[in-house]
């Protein structure tokens, strides 16, 4: 065997960096061995169950708690009443507002948390919370975002009247939360006054849910003796959690644990604090037993972060040729009752700034109002990466827009504006700076993998006998990994991560992180990433994360982060290691560490690669034979705050075909070209682009989560909110190219959301280049068969 | 409510619990029995994390009482593993990342092996009709069809050379 | 969520009779199915019950009843009523003005222009069926009216206490069905 083929059959051995293994952690799901927070059962435990509100906005006038009580089995029902001694019975949210826990003399939104009963099972805590009366006053409800700001809109939000900001800078009504703009407003408004085209469209994001498999919920289990608080919780920033459970209840981080086990599906829907879990953590702290409480889909769908809900007005001014000259962009955002928008600090409307996309736009503007209405809070979800998914929708389709207005190709128009690889790194206009990209050869692979002219003259034969079929395009540019501390924080905590390894003297070795997987596979990349830094196999390298006691702090799963920063983090350890390691071996080879260099996993002697030892070997030295004035052992712990966010960029193409009697759209073809640097394992990232590609499908062709003129929801149970099934999902074809990013450790990206973020404007803009020959420029999501029936008919395309 | 007996058999034991009459078949696998491999997704029967399998027949346990199991052979995902072997859908789950997060995998299991029962060979379309009461968020169902169809070929080898 | 109904019924009898009817709050009432008058507090106010079964849900639905204006010349009433579900949990109320006048096609007619609003779980369930089991509700008023006045016709004597109908409980999906069925039946009997 030749050198070159033996250090590639150490590599592979190694299962490392590159490698499609299979994951470590599918045997326990395989058979039926997770732990879900459900799964959790401890002795004493008790069961707790909301008793919500039926009415969007409607004061409170009593609680009668005395059948729920005399019930047997049932043994409290927590109300706002017995949480002001501790004042408990609000808390703050993660976007600098306050949120009530239990309804504290009004509610606010349908389903709102007005009191906990907990009983000794389940079916109790059920029968208990139906016998709780509550008499409400109705008030007249708040909907429409767009009347929020009116002179004669309901307050809903009495206890913020007067103050003149709520967490994130001036209000100017009592149902504003924030104004927020960025960019050169002047010189934008100059540049559109002396364009030559300009473009303008109304386009929503429609308010959608992220709905993962399993809901969300919680088991408190407060130790009277030790003094000690343990939570089972479904959260994607156990950290997190631990800190505000801290501020809240006073009783010290060392003595609170929090363990996120196995989780099933987070997708942003479980990174903010919900009121079941404060509600089951007082009752636990009170009652002295256990307190597990588990929502059901109709409370997750109705009350937990829901996602956009973003009315946007989008802008773009060019010259004659496509060029965009400047970019204005204004998006009202409907928060719901309360600010509970899961977002760093210094962000109200996350990375919406984004939104100049993979365009080289001079000059940009971009100004987004928040306000309340009387919905659920939240906003930030569902694979967005903080407002990106908005972002990117609008730019997305306003480019296609601008096409259709000055009749240029869609594939070409994207050529025009494409920021050139040797503009990179890239400042935007809004003040990010992309760390490398390289479009252009990407969008042209796709587009000769998909014989994009050959669809084209299709389209025109098609269109001739009247068929429709559309094309979409959307090459998009994603900013994932938050993020440098200076810029992002979460209630104050730097947005940093970090990994603690350490190497066993046989050889194998164990690494906690501070993020946490949720089905992303972690046990598995971050096991590969150390397996190539230190030469040791894949396979023999225990990943843990989600338990505070023993994970070093981080700022959890979400955004894509994990491998932007936790990964970076990871390296950054095991290169620590192989520092010290190194010096080992030097020892061990009676050489000085200059003379030595490492080779996949070993270190050699420079010049004789036949004196050497490899990382077992040095783990075993590490414990009994280190230099002189060395510390034995051998391990590292990493906080990586990363200098930059990082920029995945993607170029998808959809082809549609809409049958014009019905309405009904067939997916014919999703071809999804991803670059996020370098890849870790093309398996599972292959897994993160079908499944983010199956939920922009979802949001794109059919989710809504809607409501009546009186705020009551309409459609939030899975016999309306559509979640795609093995029938309607399309099949999925996926392609790469590698540009890695020049500040990480391994060059990595995180690419988990780019399929969610750039899928969605790449459905839309199929089925509005369908109509594109009618004169249709926008049509607003979900695309459900019904709604572009409609069109069709208003279109006369069906006779 | 009074608690009544029910009697059945799970992954090949006799088991008896006390139940409620209300009380349904998911909540007494998972809470009496430990069977915490079936999940609960929905309360409308919509998203199959509870699939198991009763006298040859993919049931959703959360539409089902436990009262009506009496007598019954069920199988869970628990039980799939015969002999401390892996079912060849399984083995196939593993081998063509058929699952992420895990949550809806015991459901789809549990249906892929009675599918395959039902029909040894089917198509892509087949496959995806036949599992169509099973929901997942994480895979796009691509990967999933891929071991459904991967199992398929093993189970059909084996049988092959078993016959032979 | 509100619920416009705009409806007009044949009536065998004649109008004077139909309006002796029309202007007895209680004789209204009593066609409203699932509906009884529990309690009169003056002329003008009143306090009743309504019972509903849409699919999974059983509302017991008190409340108030407000005789906003009886107007003999118009042989027009206009009525609002409110009510709360026994649990809080649903509200309902109606806005109802109600005629009866001449007709062309038949002896005389019953106008109605109904507001119905629902906030609460009704609505969150039950919303979709809201239009159909409103309008099925007051086709089946309108066959009690009509039963009733054929009845007070046939005595002679308007005054003659009327036995009391049994208060069932509107079964919404029986509505909902039949709503369907009627739904479907109107494409084949579409008038010229």
């Amino acid at each position: 065997m030749s050198a070159a083929q033996e250090t590639l059959e150490r590599q592979d051995q190694l299962q490392g960096i590159g490698c499609s293994r299979k994951r470590k952690e599918d045997p326990r799901f395989i058979q039926g061995r997770g732990l879900y927070v459900d799964d959790v059962k401890l002795p004493g435990m008790l069961f707790g169950a909301l008793v919500r509100s039926p009415f969007a906005h409607a004061r409170v006038v009593s609680i009668n708690k005395e059948k729920a009580l005399a019930l047997p089995g049932v043994h409290a029902v927590v109300t706002a009443e017995d949480l002001k001694p501790l004042g408990l019975h609000w808390m703050p949210t993660l976007a600098g507002d306050t949120q009530a826990v239990l309804a504290d003399e009004k509610v606010c939104f349908q389903q709102q948390e007005v009191a906990m009963v907990v009983a000794d099972d389940r079916y109790i805590a059920a029968d208990g919370a139906e016998l709780v009366e509550v008499e409400y006053e109705a008030l007249p409800a708040l909907v429409d975002p767009h009347k929020a700001m009116d002179a004669d809109a309901p307050i809903i939000r009495e206890d913020l009247v007067g103050k003149d900001e709520a967490g994130q800078g001036k209000r100017t009504h009592d149902n504003h939360i924030f104004t927020w703009d960025v960019g050169d407003k002047d010189g934008t408004h100059r540049a559109f006054d002396n364009a030559e085209v300009t473009v303008r469209e109304e386009i929503l994001n429609p308010r959608v849910h992220p709905s993962p498999l399993e809901t969300c919920g919680c088991v408190a289990s407060f130790d009277k003796v030790k003094g000690d608080l343990t939570v089972y919780i479904t959260s994607q920033a156990p950290h997190i959690v631990r800190t505000v459970v801290t501020l809240l209840s006073g009783i010290p981080e060392s003595k609170v644990r929090i363990i996120s086990p196995d989780i099933g599906g987070g997708f942003g829907n479980k990174v903010g604090i919900y009121p079941g879990y404060v509600a089951a953590i007082v009752a636990s702290i009170v009652l002295g037993r256990p307190v597990k409480w588990i929502e059901n889909r109709i409370d997750n769908l109705s009350t937990t972060a829901f996602a956009r809900d973003y009315h946007g007005v989008g802008e773009l001014a060019a010259d004659k040729d496509g060029r965009i000259k400047a970019l204005r962009f204004y998006a009202l955002a409907d928060h719901g009752a309360f600010n509970a928008h899961a977002q760093p600090t210094k962000w109200p409307a996350g990375l919406f700034s984004i939104c100049t996309g993979s365009y080289d736009i001079p000059v940009a503007y971009a100004r987004v109002d928040g306000v309340y209405t009387n919905k659920a809070p939240g906003g930030v979800a569902y694979r967005c990466s903080f407002r990106v998914t908005e972002a990117v929708y609008l730019i997305e389709r306003m480019i296609d827009v601008l096409a259709q207005k000055l009749d240029i190709d869609k594939a070409e128009i994207r050529r025009r504006n494409f920021i050139k690889a040797e503009q990179f790194p890239y400042q935007s206009a809004l003040g990010w700076e992309y760390d490398s990209g390289n479009y252009l050869p990407a969008l042209e692979k796709v587009l000769e993998a998909v014989d994009y002219e050959g669809l084209r003259r299709e389209q025109a034969e098609k269109r001739a006998r009247g068929e429709l079929m559309g094309i979409g395009i959307c090459t998009f540019t994603e900013i994932v990994g938050a993020g440098p501390s200076k810029a992002c924080d979460v209630l104050g905590v730097g947005m940093f991560d970090s990994c603690e390894i350490r190497v066993h003297p046989t050889g194998s070795a164990i690494a906690r992180m501070g993020t946490i997987t949720q089905g992303q596979g972690h046990q598995t990349t971050y096991a590969q990433i150390i397996a190539s830094e230190l030469g040791l196999s894949s396979d023999d390298i225990q990943i843990e994360e989600g338990d505070t006691d023993t994970a070093p702090y981080g700022l959890g799963t979400y955004g894509s982060r994990s491998t932007p920063v936790g990964g970076a983090a990871t390296a950054m350890a095991a290169r620590s290691i192989r520092a010290k390691a190194q010096k080992i071996a030097a020892h061990l080879l009676e050489v000085s560490p200059e003379d030595i260099e490492w080779d996949v996993d070993r270190f050699q002697v420079k010049g004789n690669p036949e004196a050497a030892k490899t990382m077992k070997e040095v783990a075993w030295a590490a414990y009994n034979n280190v230099p002189e004035g060395m510390e034995m052992g051998l391990e590292s712990v990493n906080y990586y705050d990363p200098p930059n966010f990082t920029y995945p960029f993607g170029i998808y193409v959809c082809v549609v075909d809409i049958d014009r009697h019905t309405g009904e759209t067939t997916i014919r073809r999703f071809y999804a070209l991803d670059d996020c640097g370098t890849r870790i394992n093309p398996m599972i990232i292959d897994g993160q682009i079908h499944g983010g590609l199956n939920e922009a499908f979802a949001v794109a062709m059919g989710q809504l989560i809607s409501f009546d003129e009186d705020g009551n929801l309409q459609g939030n149970t899975l016999m309306d909110y559509f979640i795609p099934t093995f029938v309607e999902t399309p099949h999925w074809e996926t392609d790469y190219t590698v540009t890695p990013s020049p500040h990480h450790p391994l060059g990595a990206k995180g690419v988990a959301e780019s399929p969610h973020v750039g899928g969605i404007p790449c459905f839309s803009n199929a089925i509005v280049d369908a109509f594109a020959h009618k004169g249709v420029t926008h049509l607003d999501m979900p695309h459900t068969a019904y709604k572009l029936w409609k069109t069709i008919r208003q279109l006369s395309l069906d006779t | 409510m009074a608690k009544t007996q029910v009697s059945f058999n799970v992954n090949g034991q006799d088991v008896d619990v006390l139940v409620e009459p209300r009380e349904l078949l998911i909540h007494v696998l998972r809470e009496q029995l430990r069977l915490t491999g079936s999940h609960i997704g929905c309360e409308t029967s919509h998203c199959g994390a509870c699939t198991v399998d009763i006298n040859g027949q993919s049931v959703k346990s959360c539409t089902l009482l436990a009262v009506q199991a009496q007598g019954a052979r069920v199988i869970t995902v628990e039980g799939l593993a015969a002999g401390g072997e892996l079912h060849p859908v399984q083995q196939a789950f593993m081998d063509e990342h058929g699952l992420q997060c895990g949550f809806c995998t015991p459901g789809m299991l549990v249906r892929g092996y009675r599918l395959l029962q039902e029909n040894p060979n089917p198509s892509e379309e087949e496959i995806r009709m036949g599992m169509a009461g099973n929901l997942c968020r994480c895979t796009g169902y691509q990967n999933i069809v891929k071991s459904i169809q991967a199992a398929a070929a093993a189970m059909n080898a084996d049988a092959g050379n078993q016959a032979e | 969520m509100k619920v416009t109904l705009n409806k007009v019924f044949p009536l065998d009898g004649s109008v004077e009779d139909a309006w002796q009817i029309l202007k007895d709050i209680e004789a209204v009432a009593g066609c409203m199915p699932g509906a009884e008058i529990t309690d009169t507090i003056d002329e003008h106010n009143y306090k009743g019950n309504v019972k509903v079964k849409i699919g999974p849900m059983n509302v017991a639905f008190h409340g108030d009843i407000t005789v906003q204006d009886i107007d003999a010349g118009e042989r027009q009433i206009h009525l609002i009523a409110k009510g709360q579900d026994s649990k809080g949990s649903s509200s309902a109320s109606m806005d109802l003005v109600a005629r009866v006048r001449e007709s062309e096609s038949s002896a005389s007619e019953l106008a109605g222009d109904a507001g119905v609003t629902v906030n609460g779980k009704l609505a969150n369930f039950g919303g979709r069926m809201m239009t159909q089991v409103s309008d099925q509700i007051l086709g089946q008023f309108a066959d009690n009216f009509s039963s009733k006045l054929a009845t007070s016709t046939a005595s002679g004597e308007s005054d003659e206490p009327v036995a009391k109908p049994e208060v069932k409980q509107i079964n919404g999906l029986k509505f909902a069905w039949d709503a369907l069925v009627g739904w479907i039946k109107s494409f084949f009997s579409r008038k010229a």
